[in-house]
């Protein structure tokens, strides 16, 4: 049952012109392969295999699927439908007009299994969408004709099937059409449904006959054969009627049109599985489909080199998404963006980064990205992404590409990979994850030594290759491929890498642009099969430096394997050529890589419980949530002098929020390899909380006698600690309701255990309240995990990140002037006499930027008394030496913090 | 503002919108006017696409290289006016605000109706010759800042209520509501009704008594961009002392005549010394002997609802840097500043953030520069006064607030 419902119907919308050429370029899996033969001993994704060899494959585990039901649905799901419908409409009317005069052709290709796919369209227009999922296709702007049933016609020859098959008698819709409904569903509900279940589609076989017409998509729900209604209860009857090889005509009901009507709860509830799959792939794209469909964007990649030969209309567009209105505007100021980057160019000698103009009331930013004579162009919004960070897509978008395809004409210029471009320029569109996005870095967790050695070796050994079956002597041949190195995550974070910095970007990029780092945080994965060629920019980069001394790549081929299982994702980065064989043609996916990297994966199952642990309760310092710190009504509002928190918050006592937050976050036990400072073993710090146990049932004086407690075991003998502060507690109450699975288990296992957490600030109190710290050099970030955050809960908290993620932006892009400014000097050399002289007066290098934010609480009721206020520093800092680092930390404005002393404990011991 | 010598070029083109007949061309080459002007072709195709993008309904408003800044913005449809800066760390505010500044220059000269009617263009060209040293002034280095912040620079005297006292006594005596004592281009003192100015010429008006050179009595005709732009109004200046200038601002009464050496004598000799106390502030802005911390090389308070602002980098003036790079950074830093975290009051780029930020209030900010350097900005937002500091190395970084903090407390009574 999974297999099957989770498996992608083929590329719907593709052409049979273009079918032939080499469609396999996209990523999706599409099975041109023929697929009914699969004995056991073939992997299940086999069948999934492209015509250049590429994989995409993916697999749910059984419980997710079913436990996806319950989600609760979003609101974009329904947004998202309309642009849907315009499509299945264009389909429609396409399909009736050519079917009669395809049909025998179609008949005549399917005999000799040529034609697996769906031939329902013409080439009239040039969106070549290669979809499987149906969503990503709306590009088309149409008239918004709610299409509500859709007719296929399906060739069946129930006789060739009978025989085989006969005692999978209920079945006959699978058998047949390859369509699967899920009857554990059915009965399960039927309660509530009454008689007659909604056939709903829920899943394709692969290779069904359903599958390969490309209409049927599931979510839709099946109500008519040859226009007989049918319902789950007579579907077999019907279809046991079907005498021989006929054509059958399907009537289903439009999944999107349904469910924008929302009739039945079951039926919305299926198409939640679905979109709920799309979410989590296209999922920001999905996202950005809140922005009102006039806020014009556009992607668009144009020559500048006139060919006045050809009369090809608009020749010198070789690119264009998406179609919309707005973006048709700015298509047709094109003029604009090519005159600027030729004149510019001529009159200060460098090259047109960006441009602002002003459309439909709305500023907008266009970045731009020349390469030889070619000019690639992304336009967003003002108000939505702000212009260094659009500088910055551009960047990532065109990173992405050349990793994926070469180069930029590789991937732009052939029509139909539009499907995957558009995304990976689209996931930037929503700011909440703006910040993490952009920086150049995976987020890594920080682990325990012991795990992580755990996790090197399994990464070693698979790395190594010296396993029987892929050692050199085993066939007696040179081995297919050299693992260059490794990344495993694990939920989306990185937790194990053995590759270079741009590698390991590279791949976090391409994750990122498929969306799959949320998937394995979100979805246990059953079984997630990547294989893909790619072009690492690190080893494609020849060096021109003929000195036979430096170390030259190899002109190899590069191909990317990822591998996920649950939670877990491995990525490996394979070199062909170099010392291994080179690779011929398009080579797929390697049987004995894949089932070594799954076979890693297996290993580490058993890690899995401290790894999740370890997320759960704490990365390596502490953090304190912003609605502890603010102060009650009566407290006296100046800004401006820095009276000490402590004073403060010994007379706090009605602080309107609820403080149900845990104080203090557990346990590093990494810290326990690091050498204990002098200041931990003064038994001034150690210090039982047993203020504590009250929370829950004390809520509103609680925070009053942590407070105290703090403070008087602050000036009790812990003022020299400083770096770190030994906190001991008790795990006694975990509130927040939504851990509550932890909480048992971590009450069971460690009452009275003794944990260990690094406080990042100085001074008695706790005051940090968030942070980030970027590791340029090996491409890693660390930041409270979301896990984390949510435990602090509170509502003032939340906001207060958001704010911290949007000044950081800003922050950063201060700081990205200045490392341009630096490596330009770096260039210039030291040659320039009067060089010091514009040092002086230029605002450059700037290294720390700090900003200080007034905060309270959003919805204050209370007229009489004025909201109680707390001030809060957001600071940045920039490292130029020795290695390049950013750190942005977020801390209440009691304390004076030194940013420097910050960062280092923050960077003590980052390495990977 | 930049002296790398051949890079860092600023070029101001004005172009008659409906001919696209260049009106003028001012160029300057690390803060002094030259003559190079940009290639006609250049010219021809910068207004080109902006004026394309208007008959498509879009609006070209700026462009970036890596090095150059390019702002397009056209005034009344009738004129268009084009900034390319090569400088370093120049911002699209900055040049948004020049070309403002610069068009409310031309409306001063010339009067708004024959800019947005232009029939002989031969003629408003030789009009606008007039208003040459005043653009070009926008174009250098100035000591001012008011061309940036847009509110009036001023000085604070050491003996304020005489002189006002003496100033609202001559106002009646003239017949006059608009009275100002100019040092350097800085109000000392004005008439009520003188503060009331609107944006563009009160910061304009003593800035161009300030870039005048030296007579003893002006009478100029001048358009007021935002009070009058049609009518001219007459600007009379007299000098009581070299470079402190008197200015009123009047209809076709009094004549210059009548504003004879008996009546400057009855009101002003009296004052003599105050006046002279005047004399040295202009740099200065603030009287001597005001405390001041050491560590702050320089000083910016801007009083956002008055317009009015407080700009000196003289203290310790006998330390690093110099005061010319003391006002670039400074300038900068104020850019930052209120293209980032204090944006002006009324900006369309700060609706979409003002959403967000409602609960969260940026309140202080600072900034360290890098190896090199070592200078360390402050700015505080308190009420309606914004103070920027600019701060020696030695100072340190956690005190930085409070101590910007006792200055603005300092500073309040004043400003």
């Amino acid at each position: 049952m999974a297999a099957a419902c989770t498996r992608r119907s083929p590329d719907a919308r593709d052409e049979d012109e273009d079918r032939d050429s080499e469609n396999a370029d996209s990523v999706w899996g599409s099975d041109t392969s023929a697929g009914s033969g699969s004995t056991d001993f073939e992997p299940e994704w086999l069948d999934s295999v492209q015509k250049r060899g590429e994989l995409f494959y993916l697999e749910l585990s059984e419980d997710e699927e079913e436990s996806i039901f319950p989600e609760t649905s979003t609101v974009n799901h329904v947004r998202f439908s309309e642009n849907e419908i315009i499509i299945e409409e264009d389909n429609y009317k396409e399909r009736k007009k050519y079917q009669p005069k395809l049909k025998q052709f179609t008949k005549i290709l399917k005999g000799k299994r040529l034609l697996p796919k769906c031939y329902n369209k013409k080439n009239s227009n040039d969106n070549g969408p290669v979809s499987i999922l149906k969503h990503q296709s709306h590009q088309k702007a149409g008239i918004v004709v709610q299409q509500m049933h859709k007719d296929v016609n399906i060739y069946v020859n129930p006789k060739k099937l009978t025989v085989s098959k006969a005692k999978e008698q209920l079945k006959l819709l699978e058998v047949l059409f390859g369509i699967i409904h899920q009857n554990k569903w059915s009965w399960r509900r039927i309660g509530k449904q009454g008689s007659g279940e909604r056939l709903v589609v829920h899943g394709l076989l692969p290779g069904g006959s359903a599958m390969k017409t490309g209409q049927v998509l599931i979510g839709d729900v099946l109500v008519a054969v040859n226009d007989v209604a049918v319902t789950s209860e007579n579907i077999e009857r019907v279809l046991s009627c079907i005498p021989g090889p006929m054509q059958v005509k399907l009537t289903f009901e439009n999944a999107y049109a349904v469910k924008k009507e929302t009739i039945q709860p079951r039926k919305k509830k299926t198409q939640i599985n679905t979109s709920d799959l799309v979410k989590l792939f296209w999922g920001e794209e999905v996202d950005s489909i809140q922005t009102p469909p006039h806020s014009p964007h556009i992607i668009m990649y144009l020559t500048l080199h006139l060919d006045s030969e050809t009369s090809k209309e608009e020749q010198e567009i070789l690119y264009h998404y998406p179609k919309s209105e707005a973006s048709q505007k700015l298509k047709n100021v094109r003029g604009i963006f090519l005159t600027l980057c030729d004149m510019l160019e001529n009159v200060t000698g460098t090259q047109v980064t960006s441009s602002s103009l002003l459309l439909n009331g709305k500023q907008i930013h266009i970045a731009y990205l020349k390469e030889f004579d070619k000019l690639l162009l992304i336009g967003l919004p003002a108000e939505e992404v702000p212009l260094p960070q659009l500088r910055n897509m551009i960047e990532d978008v065109s990173q992405t590409l050349k990793f994926m395809y070469a180069s930029l004409d590789g991937a732009l210029q052939q029509a139909k990979l539009h499907s995957s471009v558009y995304p990976s320029a689209q996931q930037y569109d929503v700011s909440s994850s703006v910040l993490l996005d952009n920086l150049p870095g995976v987020q890594w967790l920080v682990l325990p030594q012991e795990i992580k050695m755990e996790l090197d070796t399994a990464l070693s050994d698979l790395e190594a290759a010296d396993f029987s079956e892929l050692s050199e002597d085993y066939y007696d041949m040179r081995r297919l491929y050299t693992i260059l190195g490794s990344a495993l995550f694990y939920k989306g974070y990185l937790i194990c890498s053995h590759l270079p910095k741009d590698d390991l970007i590279d791949i976090a990029i391409y994750c990122r642009h498929y969306y799959l780092l949320p998937l394995a945080a979100r979805q246990r994965i059953g079984q997630l099969i990547i294989w893909k060629e790619v072009f690492p920019r690190l080893h494609l980069q020849h060096s021109t430096d003929s000195n036979f001394e430096v170390f030259q790549e190899p002109e190899g081929r590069y191909f990317l394997l990822i591998v996920g299982l649950k939670h877990y994702m491995l990525c490996v980065l394979l070199e062909a050529g170099g010392c291994s064989s080179k690779a011929n043609g398009n080579p797929g996916p390697d049987c004995i890589y894949i089932d070594q990297a799954k076979t890693t994966l297996q290993q580490l199952e058993g890690v899995d419980s401290y790894i999740n642990e370890q997320l759960i309760s704490s990365s390596n310092t502490c953090l304190s949530c912003a609605d502890w710190f603010l102060a009650g009504p009566h407290e006296k509002v100046d800004s401006l002098t820095t009276s000490p928190v402590l004073s403060r918050l010994q007379s706090t006592s009605k602080t309107a929020v609820s403080p149900t937050c845990r104080r203090t976050l557990f346990g590093d036990s990494s810290l326990k390899t690091r050498k204990p400072s002098p200041s931990r073993s003064s038994g001034g710090s150690d210090h039982g909380c047993e203020g504590e146990e009250g929370v829950s049932t004390n809520l509103h004086t609680t925070p009053d006698v942590v407070w105290k407690q703090r403070e008087s075991q602050g000036s009790g003998g812990s003022e020299e600690s400083g770096a770190l502060l030994k906190i001991t507690k008790k795990k006694s109450t975990f509130p927040n309701p939504f851990h509550l699975g932890n909480l048992k288990k971590d009450l069971s296992e460690k009452e009275l255990e003794v944990y260990n957490t690094m406080k990042l600030t100085s001074g008695p109190e706790n005051t940090l309240f968030h942070y980030l710290a970027l590791e340029t050099v090996q491409g890693i970030f660390i930041t409270p995990t979301q896990e984390e955050v949510a435990q602090l809960s509170g509502s003032v908290h939340p906001q207060l990140i958001k704010n911290f993620h949007q000044c950081c932006l800003s922050i950063r892009a201060v700081f990205q002037q200045t490392l341009v400014k630096e490596k330009k000097k770096a260039l210039n050399g030291e040659d320039h006499s009067h060089s010091t002289n514009s040092t002086v007066s230029s605002f450059s290098p700037v290294k720390e930027y700090g900003v200080l934010f007034e905060c309270s609480p959003e919805n204050w009721t209370d007229q009489k008394k004025t909201p109680p206020v707390m001030t809060y520093w957001v600071v940045g800092r920039l490292f130029l030496h020795p290695k390049p680092q950013e750190l942005y930390v977020c801390f209440h404005d009691s304390v004076t913090e030194i940013a420097i002393e910050m960062a280092f404990k923050l960077f003590f011991g980052l390495t990977l | 503002m930049e002296e790398e010598g051949p890079g860092a070029t600023v070029h101001l083109l004005c172009l008659a919108a409906s001919s696209g007949v260049p009106l003028f061309c001012r160029s300057s080459r690390g803060g002094i006017p030259t003559r190079q002007q940009l290639p006609f072709s250049v010219i021809g195709s910068l207004n080109g696409v902006h004026m394309f993008g208007q008959n498509l309904e879009v609006q070209l408003n700026s462009a970036k290289t890596e090095d150059t800044t390019v702002v397009w913005r056209s005034f009344h449809d009738s004129i268009t006016l084009i900034v390319l800066s090569s400088e370093e760390d120049t911002s699209e505010l900055r040049l948004e605000r020049l070309l403002q500044m610069v068009f409310g220059a031309m409306v001063l000269f010339v009067g708004l109706e024959e800019l947005t009617d232009i029939r002989n263009v031969e003629r408003v060209k030789k009009e606008l010759r007039a208003s040459y040293h005043l653009i070009d002034s926008f174009l250098g280095d100035s000591e001012l800042i008011g061309d940036l912040t847009q509110c009036v620079d001023c000085v604070i005297p050491p003996e304020g209520s005489p002189l006002q006292e003496a100033l609202s006594g001559f106002a009646e005596a003239t017949g006059t509501a608009f009275v100002s004592l100019v040092v350097s281009g800085r109000v000392v003192a004005a008439t009520d009704s003188w503060w009331r100015l609107g944006t563009p010429e009160s910061v304009l008006l003593p800035w161009l008594v300030g870039s005048l050179p030296p007579q003893a009595a002006r009478d100029y005709p001048v358009y007021l961009p935002h009070g009058s732009p049609t009518v001219p109004h007459r600007l009379l200046t007299l000098t009581l002392l070299p470079g402190l200038e008197l200015c009123l601002l009047c209809g076709p009464r009094p004549s210059l005549s009548q504003l004879d050496q008996q009546l400057l004598e009855r009101w002003w000799q009296p004052l003599l010394d105050p006046l002279r106390a005047c004399l040295p502030l202009g740099p200065r802005a603030l009287p001597d002997g005001f405390p001041l911390h050491a560590d702050i090389l320089g000083l910016l308070l801007l009083h956002l609802e008055l317009k009015r602002c407080l700009f000196t980098v003289e203290p310790s003036g006998d330390k690093e840097p110099s005061a010319e790079q003391r006002r670039r950074l400074l300038r900068n830093f104020y850019t930052m500043v209120t293209t980032t975290q204090f944006p002006p009051e009324s900006g369309p780029a700060e609706k979409a953030e003002d959403v967000v930020r409602s609960t969260q209030l940026p309140k202080a900010c600072y900034v360290v520069l890098g190896p090199g350097s070592g200078w360390q900005f402050v700015a505080l937002h308190l009420g309606m006064r914004l103070l920027l500091l600019l701060l020696s190395p030695q100072s340190p970084t956690y005190g930085l607030r409070s101590l910007a903090t006792n200055t603005l407390h300092a500073l309040t009574p004043l400003l």
